[in-house]
């Protein structure tokens, strides 16, 4: 997993690329770690090509939705492809993380 | 095809391409998306705790019955049937939302039927998926 985070005044944007996966979630979990710092975040995440994500990565997320709330900030995760957004549907996902 | 492998620790990501690798596999990409889900989460659970970070063996393996795709996974470690956990409440907010607990809720949506029984000191579980859909 590949991901990119970029600063846009006040906004943190994030492209994911690849797979999130048991192999790979530790290190996703270190990645975002500029997500989970300062006040009121703006966080839009690009999941365009994002292939795949295990519960190991749907843990990471909910962890990070967490933190944005409690921030007051708001977050947005757009593009996703159809199986993925399955897998954040099924799980009830989908209403709790803004999926545009 | 079964396969063996021992030790495991630190073998999820092999023991998830060995299955995937089967040529009893559906050639659909929606349906091995969904098949490599749920068996990544299922050996990952027994990589993880069967032997409770201890070393041990797990024999994988996949057979084509009528339309179906049977996935077998056999391990002789601490007893745990993964279908007695309760479901998580996929109604919750965020905030009460628990970390984890999902895995298995997932292969309960995706697959068709899940098995597990306890015989001669193995765990054995069993997932079924219907191809033709």
């Amino acid at each position: 997993m590949k991901i990119t985070i970029s600063q846009i005044g006040a906004k943190q944007l994030v492209t994911l690329e690849g797979r999130l996966d048991t192999t790979n979630a530790l290190q996703f979990q270190e990645d975002i770690k500029p997500l989970m710092e300062g006040e009121t975040p703006d966080i839009e995440i690009d999941c365009t090509n994002m292939e795949y994500t295990s519960s190991q990565g749907l843990r990471i997320f909910l962890m990070l939705q967490k933190s944005v709330n409690a921030r007051k900030g708001k977050m947005v995760m757009k593009n996703m492809k159809p199986q993925v957004k399955e897998v954040f549907d099924i799980t009830g996902f989908s209403n709790i993380i803004c999926i545009i | 095809m079964v396969t063996r492998f021992e030790p495991i620790a630190g073998k999820t990501a092999e023991i998830i391409e060995a299955l995937m690798a089967s040529e009893d596999m559906p050639i659909s990409e929606d349906l091995q998306f969904k098949l490599r889900l749920c068996i990544e989460e299922v050996v990952e659970n027994i990589v993880s705790y069967a032997y409770d970070g201890g070393n041990g063996w797990v024999e994988v393996g996949t057979q084509l019955v009528g339309d179906s795709l049977v996935i077998t996974l056999k391990d002789e470690g601490i007893p745990f049937n993964p279908l007695e956990k309760s479901d998580p409440d996929i109604t919750l907010s965020a905030e009460e939302r628990q970390i984890g607990g999902l895995g298995i809720f997932l292969c309960k949506q995706m697959m068709d039927k899940l098995e597990y029984e306890r015989i001669d000191g193995c765990n054995l579980f069993k997932m079924t998926k219907h191809l033709k859909q």
